[in-house]
């Protein structure tokens, strides 16, 4: 009875209007194809089997965000990222984003890229000291007693470990040293500072193991490897480049740190030729002077000269709200630009005015070529459009931003606003193994279902990974993408095959 | 040939020498036109000040600069980061905020009816005679006003609620549970950090118990008076109301239907104008609830035509409300939409979502396409770089309610909201406060004092301020004479604020 009623009203008005009906039907279907072929992506044109292949994907999408929709406390993006990450793997749409080729990794930190069970089985190594203090713990390798000073005293890790009443509890509390993860990240991390006090111990605490020259060598051939696996070609790796030491205490300059991953690079590649290699970012601190920032551009010049091609360019690093505005350094990177490429961070914070917001107008200025998470960028129309007209690629690390506390739900993540615009972005992970996410497809899969349009299809998905091609500095880009087609073309193929 | 090479050389080292200099002096001039430019953009950017227009801006932004200052480097958490009731109570203290207080801010274009009274006036009307109330089993409250045992349904049983009061050991703690029946406010995270639908119920059951206590016509007389009442002490001289007309009663159960309500409105208000002259008025958009049948939204449209033939001053156009993702999305009511888009104006809510790509985020574009004189919220319009564009260019004013967006659960830290775009932009943009009185904020002050601190750029700056008490003027629903009046009005204010502040100055 009422469907009928409702349907003969409908008629009704339709036949008073049907013309003005129709029209706006007709303009409404304009206007959102517009804002379509306007999104990221817009540019691609399917095969046939892609076409296939995104029938199931956005079938599988529209299932999960219908559900969402509907029932919001379901929906998992609006909570902090520890507390779905893993929940996020039933998801069969993740599984498909897991085996699709990302292309490059262009935004991440050289430390930060590998899961706190890997920096636990680290610990087992011989030689490792460690000194409990109260909150916190030193770790260095040596071959006798460190000198380094330490409240307590220095043991030897394997000792203390074997010594404790419960190994695996001492495990347990050891790895704790080297995640993020809580069980109440609200209470823990309750703003910005918060999480980047805790983020920087982690640093604070791996690093002096880390720069064990054998141990930072194994580190970053794992962390090709994870990359590998996780789908990725290349990566364009910022590193401090600490100096490193060996056993007897012998220490090593900078230089000889980007030797070292140089010549892991290039064993690796050996070993999997189906890799396609990394580059350097030299990305020192940035709380610092401009005596300092001076020398940071010597050594990055003559990393440059010895090795042209591992040396993609200079960034400067730490949280933008409290270091160094980048105008202090004007005269030091205005004086290097002609030599060094730029692949500064900016704007990555909520503040709108203040100086690290501005940062933003100062690599700009300064010619950058990518800009590091441009996370306040939204808020600048004007610099916006230069970005567009520049071809400036922005280096977007969604997970990042929540764990580091700019944005809680991912859906007021400027991104949206970057890709409805088709503005140059490239997806990264910045730091995934502190937060225990995978090297790339996290990141991705996060974007896709909670960021992006719920219209976004593979277009968007396919758009981003060749960005991460197009913005990088590999020199053979032809050669990359063609090979990245033929892998992206078994990968629609296997999708197709196996029906999800 | 040689000479040229000997030529290119000296040029060369000439450049290498003077070049450092001459890129930085490019570079500081890249540098310096960018913020100019972006400066220019800026919604307020086109005011002139005056001489003392710039000295009180000057006092303003000592005051707003230091309250930044001291987040931004001492790492102390920014109060405006956390969710409103969070610092709520902190506001009064800010300097910044006993400004804006004393600002004339035009009028507030984007409020609902029911939720126009703050809690603790509510609780005053709980103490006139005869309010029966029922409470119930799940915690909510419901009430009503009759000479003997209400008829409306209740599962438990009505009483007096000034028999409960009086037999309670403490009354004060009696008003201050009742209290928590007409507002949102809470101190429990949990309840914070709760996902929108079921911020919404919370929202719902507030509404629900307000809407027993004001639909008795007697205490819907106070309250509207009292409500104008707060609002023109809040410096708002103007407000348009979204109120979905309904039948009030008596005390002896018999009814006014749905237009009477309207008459009220209407009396009441010039009897405030009576006592308050400086006090432009009201205008009314008709509602329907968006879960609404077809059929039901054709009554009210009529409802609304006989309106604007009646009661023409009073009248400023059609609106759908409630929840945007539960409720029925615009384009479900294009045919009835369409046919009285030439008779009736519309003020639709749009876009009131996180959602993107969703039918709440794209009611947007029916609401442009439908020829809206403005958008209700617009939150999720950043993501449509094309109708952002066309609404820009139709100039289609944005409500914005910044805290609303909070409290109702669209976002958190409130650096985060869209509208620091659309001011970044110069959008049309006028910012009101939806339902000031569930969350207990002031009826505009509130918003105002979280856009300029939390929202605005840091150089944002008294034209800011100014702008957007204009724009509400200039968007309103006012013919040209009243608008005329309006500007007169708030530009004789304007001018004694400004003095204001210059007296008060860095004390």
């Amino acid at each position: 009875m009422w469907p009928t009623l409702v349907y003969f009203l409908l008629a009704i008005s339709c036949a008073v209007s049907i013309d003005e009906y129709e029209n706006v039907i007709n303009e409404r279907h304009d206007l959102l194809q517009r804002e379509l072929d306007m999104m990221l992506g817009n540019e691609i044109t399917f095969s046939d089997s892609e076409i296939k292949a995104n029938e199931i994907v956005m079938h599988l999408k529209a299932k999960e965000l219908d559900r969402a929709y509907r029932s919001p406390y379901a929906y998992n993006f609006t909570r902090h990222f520890f507390e779905y990450k893993d929940a996020v793997k039933q998801s069969p749409l993740y599984e498909i984003i897991k085996k699709m080729p990302k292309g490059a990794i262009l935004h991440a930190h050289d430390v930060g890229l590998l899961s706190p069970d890997y920096v636990l089985n680290m610990t087992y190594w011989d030689n490792l000291y460690v000194c409990f203090e109260e909150d916190n713990m030193q770790l260095i390798f040596s071959d006798k007693t460190p000198k380094v000073t330490c409240g307590t005293q220095w043991q030897l890790l394997r000792d203390a470990r074997y010594t404790s009443i419960d190994v695996e509890e001492f495990d347990a509390e050891l790895r704790k040293h080297f995640t993020l993860l809580v069980d109440e990240p609200h209470e823990v991390y309750f703003d910005v500072n918060s999480a980047w006090n805790r983020f920087q111990q982690y640093f604070i605490t791996t690093g002096p193991m880390f720069c064990y020259k054998l141990a930072w060598e194994q580190y970053f051939y794992d962390t090709l490897k994870a990359v590998r696996e996780d789908n990725v070609m290349y990566i364009e790796i910022r590193s401090t480049l600490p100096p490193l030491y060996d056993l007897n205490g012998e220490v090593y300059d900078s230089i000889a740190t980007a030797e070292s991953y140089k010549k892991v690079v290039d064993q690796f590649v050996k070993d999997y030729p189906d890799f396609y290699g990394a580059k350097l970012i030299y990305a020192p601190m940035r709380l610092v002077d401009a005596a300092t920032v001076k020398e940071y551009i010597k050594i990055a010049k003559e990393i440059k000269r010895r090795m042209p091609d591992f040396f993609a360019g200079f960034d400067l690093v730490g949280q933008e709200d409290l270091g160094t505005p980048t105008k202090e350094f004007l005269s030091e990177l205005v004086a290097a630009k002609d030599e060094l490429d730029y692949f500064f961070h900016a704007g990555e914070t909520n503040w709108n005015g203040m100086s690290s917001d501005e940062n933003l107008f100062d690599v700009i200025a300064l010619e950058t070529r990518r800009i590091g998470h441009a996370f306040a960028l939204v808020k600048h129309p004007l610099l916006l459009e230069e970005v567009k007209k520049r071809g400036i690629a922005l280096e977007v690390n969604v997970i990042s931003n929540v764990v580091l506390k700019l944005v809680g739900d991912v859906r007021n993540h400027p991104l949206a606003t970057f890709l409805a615009q088709n503005v140059p972005v490239v997806l990264s992970s910045d730091d995934p193994g502190v937060w225990e996410a995978d090297p790339l497809s996290h990141d991705f899969f996060i974007t896709f279902m909670g960021v992006a349009s719920r219209h976004a299809d593979l277009k968007l998905l396919k758009q981003l990974a060749l960005n991460s091609l197009y913005f990088s500095t590999i020199k053979d880009k032809d050669r990359v993408v063609h090979e990245f087609e033929i892998r992206w073309t078994k990968f629609i193929d296997s999708l197709v095959r196996d029906k999800w | 040939m040689r000479s040229s090479i000997i030529y290119s050389v000296v040029l060369s080292l000439l450049i290498t020498r003077y070049s450092a200099r001459v890129v930085l002096n490019k570079y500081m001039l890249d540098r310096t036109q960018f913020l100019e430019e972006e400066d220019n953009l800026q919604l307020g950017s086109s005011l002139q000040l005056t001489e003392e227009e710039n000295e009180a801006n000057e006092i303003l932004m000592y005051w707003k600069n230091k309250e930044i200052e001291a987040s931004f480097k001492n790492s102390t958490p920014f109060q405006l980061s956390k969710h409103f009731f969070k610092y709520k109570n902190e506001i009064a203290k800010s300097k910044v905020y006993q400004i804006i207080k004393k600002m004339p801010k035009g009028g507030a274009l984007h409020i609902h009816a029911s939720m126009m009274l703050d809690a603790d006036s509510l609780l005053e009307l709980t103490y006139e005679d005869h309010l029966y109330a029922c409470y119930m089993d799940d915690g909510s409250l419901k009430l009503h006003f009759s000479d003997a045992v209400p008829l409306v349904l209740c599962p438990v049983n009505w009483k007096l609620l000034k028999d409960l009061r009086d037999a309670s050991d403490d009354v004060e703690q009696f008003d201050a549970e009742l209290r928590k029946h007409f507002s949102l406010y809470t101190e429990n995270d949990e309840l914070l950090n709760a996902d929108i639908n079921e911020t919404w119920e919370r929202f719902h059951k507030v509404y629900r118990t307000i809407k027993n206590l004001i639909t008795y016509r007697p205490v819907r007389e106070k309250y509207f008076y009292k409500a104008l009442q707060n609002f023109y002490n809040d410096n708002v001289m103007y407000v348009e109301i979204r109120s979905g007309l309904h039948d009030i009663y008596e005390l002896d159960g018999t009814t006014h239907d749905a237009l009477y309500l309207a008459e009220l409105y209407e009396r009441i208000t010039k009897r405030f104008i009576d006592e308050h002259p400086d006090f432009i008025g009201i205008k009314l958009i008709l509602t329907s609830g968006r879960w609404s049948s077809i059929e039901k939204v054709r009554d009210t449209i009529n409802m609304a035509k006989e309106l604007k033939t009646n009661m023409p001053g009073l009248l400023a156009g059609f609106d759908l409300v409630g929840q945007e993702d539960k409720g029925k999305p615009l384009k479900d009511f294009l045919p009835v939409l369409i046919e009285a888009r030439d008779e009736i104006d519309f003020y639709f809510h749009g876009g009131e979502t996180n959602w993107f790509g969703t039918t709440s985020d794209e009611n947007l574009f029916d609401a442009v396409l439908l020829g809206t004189k403005r958008v209700g919220h617009a939150y999720a319009l950043l993501k449509h770089p094309t109708l952002l564009a066309t609404m820009n260019q139709k100039d289609i004013a944005l409500e914005m309610n910044v805290i609303s967006n909070v409290v109702l659960s669209l976002v958190k830290d409130v650096r985060n909201h869209p509208l620091a775009s659309y001011l970044a932009l110069g959008y049309p943009v006028v910012l009101s406060s939806d339902d000031p009185g569930a969350w207990d904020a002031d009826p505009l002050s509130h918003d105002f004092y979280v856009t300029f601190v939390g929202v605005a750029s840091v150089h944002a700056d008294i034209r800011t301020l100014k702008q957007l008490a204009l724009n509400s003027i200039r968007y309103s629903a006012l013919d040209e004479d009243r608008k005329k009046r309006f500007y007169d009005i708030f530009n004789e204010k304007w001018t004694i604020f400004v003095k204001k502040i210059i007296e008060g100055g860095l004390n």
